[in-house]
């Protein structure tokens, strides 16, 4: 006999903005709905405010994420000015995005996923008691190690942006100054010293043998080839997940979206095809096709916003409606589709777009599971380190080269802001009418990854990643818990207050 | 000694805005040389950079369930780091900050206070913690020269 009962799952890090209900029947969920609680309304907030605002604003969306949303924002702006920023300026915004990258990389993973080892649903896991010496909140091994490395890491950004948090020295054309060519060689030391630890602690191995890793069969060979690799945060990553049975659930739509991200200099040592180091591109299961930005549409059927159409984001309307399509509505968020498509976007995405062999294994025949979905991100930076070292190198071979083109003047018109954001796809698509903002919209990825569903009742990407995953106690659904943070969900980091335990 | 004054929220979230306004407040007017400002934002574990220099520290934040709606209280690093469970997340503030903190900071600052305010920012409470931030931070710097003095 099927029983079906309804939970709310209690997400206790994303503090009530993001719920996530279930219905569960014959020890499966078998539906889903994600609600966004919060409304948030950047895009109405900018109207009306100077051209540039965006770049002193939009970093404030995210704690996490500023450099990208300031980077979107600028590229917004280059578009609309028609300006293609200089080499180096090219080059200090792509370090400046790699990093944000890189930390939250290895902080979602250890401090968010993994922390998750540690609860105590996994009691009779057999590594339970590593995973507790590891990940146990605020005292783990691996998270206190994290922690320090990571916030080393973070003062590239603050010497090449001259602030931080919340810099806001990307601008149209490039950026504000050229960084001092002590800050740079000091920069270079930084990532140096995180690449040592991100290959001793992260990978147990060198970036090339890491990268030699191009197949299921390949990564079972790394895994057994030492201890330094089962040791590892990413063995560790394996050999836990396989036991929880991580890699068989948490799917997804089998469809995967990059903008493309990290421009490459006109000149330099860094070769990429397409000339971005993160490829551009829309797959379905790994058929990859070019990625067509006026293939983008939000649908607000099964959101809080009056229903203007299925419009792309140039002509969007952010037009919040508490009571609209009473019964239906039941999210905040609104639901982006690549040509009708529910995607999901992020770490996965970018590897499976770029025909990284092992995603490509991992992913294939719908195989896709939370555990590769971590996997991405836990071992992206060993992809973005090399190039990080070599712009930085370039820097210093070319110091007092122009960093930012035109005069800083941003005529009336309209342009989009693509990037990758640590998450996935993030766009600002912005309209200046009589030198002010008439129209800004931002698509981020935790739209695209959580989505509630559109107007032909297809579920957003996690709400269809945690259909079919089993349960094994309803009363703490851990398991969907695994599913839904593999896509690192963003929903509260812009409200900090420090709030007084119950 | 010198001291930081380290202002955190965001200011386009309402209710969350009031360690921004606060920095605004002082940073219109003319500082002490001992004492140095930051709009720390929602820079989270981000702001550990800050912590680092033996700088005294005092935090300004928006705070719940601490005191009443317009009033300002003043708690120790301890108390507010109390407040974290342990678990990181995107919401993750200042208590998880000043949890992990000692394990994480080879020499974290000698003293941390922070001044919390409960509900609207207004104008009135907003000038009243800058001017709370300033004396404590110049009664730290009394105190250090009084230890000198009697060293």
């Amino acid at each position: 006999m099927t029983s079906r009962i309804i939970r709310n799952i209690p997400f206790n890090r994303v503090e009530g903005d993001l719920e996530v209900s279930i219905e569960y029947a014959d020890g499966r969920v078998s539906d889903a709905w994600s609600a966004g609680t919060l409304y948030r309304g950047f895009e109405n907030l900018m109207k009306g405010r100077g051209a540039l605002d965006g770049l002193v604003m939009t970093p404030r969306i995210c704690g996490i994420c500023s450099t990208t949303h300031l980077a979107a924002a600028a590229r917004a702006l280059d578009a609309i000015a028609g300006l293609t920023p200089p080499d180096n300026a090219v080059r200090v915004r792509n370090v400046a995005l790699m990093v944000e990258h890189m930390q939250s990389d290895v902080r979602h993973s250890v401090l968010m996923y993994m922390t998750d080892f540690a609860h105590a649903a996994h009691a009779r896991h057999p590594l339970y008691d590593e995973a507790l010496r590891r990940y146990a909140p605020a005292a783990g091994s691996s998270a206190i190690d994290t922690i320090r490395e990571t916030k080393r890491l973070l003062e590239v950004i603050a010497m090449l942006g001259g602030q931080w948090p919340h810099s806001s020295f990307m601008v149209p054309g490039g950026i504000a100054f050229a960084p001092s060519q002590a800050d740079v060689l000091q920069c270079l030391q930084l990532v140096r010293g995180y690449r040592a630890w991100y290959e001793r602690r992260v990978l147990g191995c060198p970036l090339e043998r890491w990268r030699e890793v191009d197949s299921r069969a390949a990564l079972d060979a790394w895994l057994d080839e030492s201890a330094a690799h089962r040791d590892s945060e990413t063995g560790f990553l394996l050999r836990f997940g396989r036991e929880a049975g991580l890699d068989v659930i948490g799917g997804g739509p089998n469809a995967f979206l990059s903008y493309g991200s990290l421009d490459l200099p006109q000149e330099t040592a860094v070769v990429a095809p397409g000339g971005q180091l993160v490829a551009a591109g829309f797959a379905r299961g790994t058929a990859v096709a070019a990625f067509d930005a006026t293939h983008i549409a939000e649908d607000v059927s099964h959101a809080w916003y009056r229903d203007h159409g299925t419009l792309h984001p140039a002509a969007g309307e952010t037009d919040p409606y508490a009571s609209a399509q009473a019964g239906r509505a039941y999210s905040w968020v609104k639901a982006p589709r690549y040509d009708g498509q529910a995607v999901e976007t992020g770490p996965l995405a970018e590897a499976v777009i770029d025909g990284r062999p092992l995603f490509i294994d991992l992913v294939a025949a719908g195989r896709t599971s939370a555990l590769a979905r971590q996997l991405a991100r836990l071992t992206r930076p060993a992809t973005m380190l090399p190039a990080v070292e070599v712009w930085l190198q370039e820097l210093l071979a070319t110091q007092g080269a122009p960093v930012v083109a035109g005069d800083g003047h941003v005529p009336d018109g309209e342009g989009a802001g693509l990037v990758q954001a640590a998450r996935g796809a993030l766009g600002h698509w912005v309209r200046i009418e009589n030198g002010r903002i008439a129209r800004y919209q931002v698509i981020t990825p935790t739209a695209w990854n959580g989505s509630p569903r559109d107007s032909t009742g297809q579920r957003g990407a996690w709400e269809e990643a945690i259909v079919g995953t089993p349960i094994a106690d309803p009363d703490n659904p851990i398991e969907a818990g695994h599913v839904i943070r593999s896509f690192d969900p963003c929903l509260v980091c812009a409200v900090h207050t420090v709030r007084r335990r119950t | 000694m010198a001291t930081r004054i380290i202002c955190v929220g965001n200011r386009h979230v309402h209710g969350d805005d009031f360690g921004p306004r606060v920095y605004d407040c002082l940073a219109g007017q003319p500082l002490p040389a001992s004492v140095d400002i930051v709009d720390g934002g929602l820079g989270g574990l981000g702001l550990l950079r800050y912590l680092e220099d033996g700088r005294h520290v005092v935090f300004v934040d928006a705070v719940a369930g601490f005191t009443a709606p317009g009033e300002i209280v003043l708690l120790d690093a301890a108390e507010v780091a109390g407040q974290c469970n342990g678990t990181f997340g995107h919401e993750a503030g200042l208590p998880y900050l000043l949890r992990v903190m000692p394990a994480v900071l080879d020499s974290p600052p000698p003293a941390i206070t922070v001044i919390g305010h409960e509900g609207e920012a207004t104008t009135q409470a907003v000038q009243a913690a800058a001017q709370l931030a300033l004396r404590l931070a110049s009664e730290v710097a009394t105190e250090i020269a009084d230890d000198v003095c009697c060293v």
